[in-house]
């Protein structure tokens, strides 16, 4: 496969397959944005400039892989901001009482249990997940409020730090770990039995619990996953800045939607790759870093990326099951 | 015909539930401000309430249509800020400006949603993200100025009117005009049952874009609101409206698939979560619990709700 199948002159048998392998899509997408930008942006071109965007877009990448399985049993994840600031803001208090390590181990439970609460509430009470996860997102938010009274701490946690920052044979740790969690999702998504179960869920509730798919496990293991992903994607952030801020999950609450839907999974559910995903995650951050070497003001640059979210929104995610 | 008299009858069960647990609070409130129903205490509370009511009545109008808005915190700031900065060159085109913005957003909302084939909720939170960018644009930092005047006699009192009431009045006017118009019929109808109301002969598209731009005027004005109570603009006030709004349609029964829910509830949640949030502080509590109870109105309110209407959703 070239760079080429936007193009008419792409025969037909091979926009065939495309249409129907979205994942392939996103990463021919990726490519043809790559090469733009290599030829129309400076600095681009070099090992470091890749070896960086694939290091940060790690951080976006190991949230959109948990958004990714919820978003396919139909539900959606809100909440993800606040854990990623959860995650980050608890490990950096934490961390300074008590050792990184605990710091950690406190901060995953923490999201964890957020992811479970989602799950609970989307199954027992039967809140529609998307006010759900706004709503814990916010009771996540005030709690952190009122847990750091307003000014969330710093910290360097060593093991964080290096596994941000350093890179094994020339890749990026944070890189190794998006991929190690990747491949973990696909498994998990793709290959065992509860992937069978979020699949079936995400093509039709009703039908699938009626011929037995286990809801609330399959919810409980997606949710948590998700949360716990967003935890884990904090504490790298964490390690990368060394410092926690109550608003650093902001950006993520709609990229790693962004990300999975670009990605080529349907965002009703049902339909799409994990793989996908991870194209979606390096395209958007690619396209944040050819607008930060822009040199616009910040509220231009949210126009220009939220006009170019739409607009490969409806180049290729559109919806004819609404 | 038995189905429409006992939807219309849990309608109105919100609106006596609501009201009821309205007298309660209130009776807790003058326990703590025995002023409170003196005109000047009506005129502060009515201006503090009023962003959030036309807030809620703007989500509302798009849940009836079976969609929502998350981008509705945006364009609120998108409005105050376009208010603020032109202000001081006439209040009258400034608001005018403003509405158009807001109205204007909301019908691209409307077009992308009835068009695209893109689900709401994809929708409008991309959106949310392009009208905080132009918001950002508008008022890179917070300022602007509204004439003193005019903040005066709105949050004061106007020769002893409260203006912010008289203004929720008249928007709960335009409502009831609209709600008797076929756009109005259509609304519900749409919200009620998309491929019925097409196979009708209703322009569903039409009817979507329509809603999301009601919605915007109803945001927008909450917007100027916004600035007029606070004497100046702030492109990232907007975001707390978002849920609120969400969390008041809910609560006063706006289902949210569309098609159920009465506006005259929507003001009476929207009443309901201010005063609660006020009461939140005088019991001495860190304004931080504020989105922690906001959060959890929310999760008890619409569980509440799903499990009194079960057994039409089972």
């Amino acid at each position: 496969m070239t760079a080429l199948p936007r193009t008419a002159s792409v025969p037909r048998r091979l926009t065939g397959t495309l249409r129907e392998n979205r994942a392939a899509w996103a990463f021919g997408v990726l490519l043809v944005t790559w090469i733009a930008a290599v030829l129309f942006a400076k600095g681009f071109d070099s090992v470091s400039s890749v070896r960086y965007l694939v290091q940060t877009a790690a951080f976006l990448g190991i949230v959109a892989v948990g958004q990714t399985l919820v978003v396919m049993m139909s539900g959606i994840d809100l909440s993800v901001s606040g854990v990623v600031a959860l995650s980050a803001v608890v490990c950096a208090q934490v961390a300074a009482g008590s050792g990184g390590t605990t710091g950690i181990v406190v901060a995953l439970v923490a999201s964890v249990v957020v992811g479970l609460a989602n799950a609970a509430g989307v199954t027992w009470l039967r809140v529609p997940p998307m006010v759900m996860t706004l709503a814990t997102g916010t009771i996540v938010a005030g709690s952190l409020l009122v847990y750091t009274n307003g000014s969330p701490k710093s910290a360097k946690v060593s093991l964080l730090g290096s596994l941000a920052n350093d890179r094994v044979a020339g890749v990026p740790l944070a890189f190794l770990l998006w991929l190690g969690i990747t491949a973990v999702a696909v498994w998990l998504l793709h290959a065992s039995r509860i992937g069978r179960y979020v699949f079936a869920l995400g093509n039709g509730e009703r039908a699938s619990r009626a011929s037995g798919v286990p809801l609330a496990r399959t919810a409980f293991i997606a949710y948590g996953a998700c949360s716990l992903l967003a935890g884990v994607s904090g504490l790298v952030l964490l390690g990368f800045t060394s410092t926690s801020s109550l608003t650093m999950g902001n950006p993520y609450q709609l990229l790693s939607i962004a990300a999975v839907v670009l990605g080529g999974t349907s965002i009703l559910g049902g339909r799409g790759h994990v793989l996908g995903t991870v194209a979606g995650a390096l395209m958007l951050t690619l396209l944040t870093a050819l607008l930060a070497s822009w040199n616009v003001s910040e509220g231009v640059r949210q126009i220009v990326l939220g006009l170019l979210i739409i607009g490969l929104l409806l180049a290729y995610a559109r919806e004819r099951r609404t | 015909m038995p189905d429409r008299v006992a939807t219309t009858l849990r309608g109105n069960l919100d609106v006596v539930g609501l009201g009821a647990l309205l007298v309660v609070l209130l009776a807790a409130y003058r326990h703590y401000d025995s002023e409170l129903f003196t005109p000047a205490s009506i005129t502060i509370l009515s201006a503090q309430f009023l962003p959030l009511i036309l807030a809620a009545m703007g989500q509302s109008t798009v849940m009836l249509a079976g969609g929502i808005d998350l981008s509705l915190g945006s364009v609120l700031a998108l409005a105050m800020a376009v208010f603020a900065v032109r202000a001081e060159d006439g209040v009258a085109v400034a608001a005018v400006l403003a509405l158009a913005a807001a109205a204007s957003t909301g019908a691209a909302n409307g077009v992308l949603v009835a068009y695209a084939g893109l689900p709401p909720i994809i929708v409008t939170l991309a959106a949310s993200f392009l009208w905080g960018g132009v918001t950002l644009v508008v008022l890179p930092k917070p300022g602007g100025s509204v004439p003193a005047g005019l903040v005066d006699a709105y949050n004061n009192g106007w020769n002893g009117l409260a203006l912010p009431f008289v203004v929720i009045g008249l928007v709960l006017l335009l409502w009831k005009t609209v709600r008797t118009t076929r756009f109005g019929l259509s609304l519900y109808a749409v919200g009620g049952n998309e491929h019925g109301a097409y196979a009708s002969g209703i322009g569903v598209r039409k009817v979507k874009i329509g809603a999301y731009a009601l919605a915007g005027v109803f945001v927008g004005l909450a917007g100027i609101g916004l600035a007029v109570q606070t004497g100046s603009g702030d492109a990232t006030i907007g975001a707390p409206y978002t849920l609120n709004s969400i969390a008041a349609s809910v609560l006063a029964g706006v289902s949210f698939f569309g098609g159920i829910g009465q506006m005259r509830a929507t003001v009476l949640a929207a009443l309901l979560i201010g005063l609660l949030t006020n009461l939140l502080l005088f019991t001495g509590l860190s304004p931080f619990y504020q989105l922690i109870m906001q959060g959890a109105v929310l999760i008890v309110a619409i569980a509440v709700k799903t499990f009194a209407t079960r057994e039409r959703t089972d």
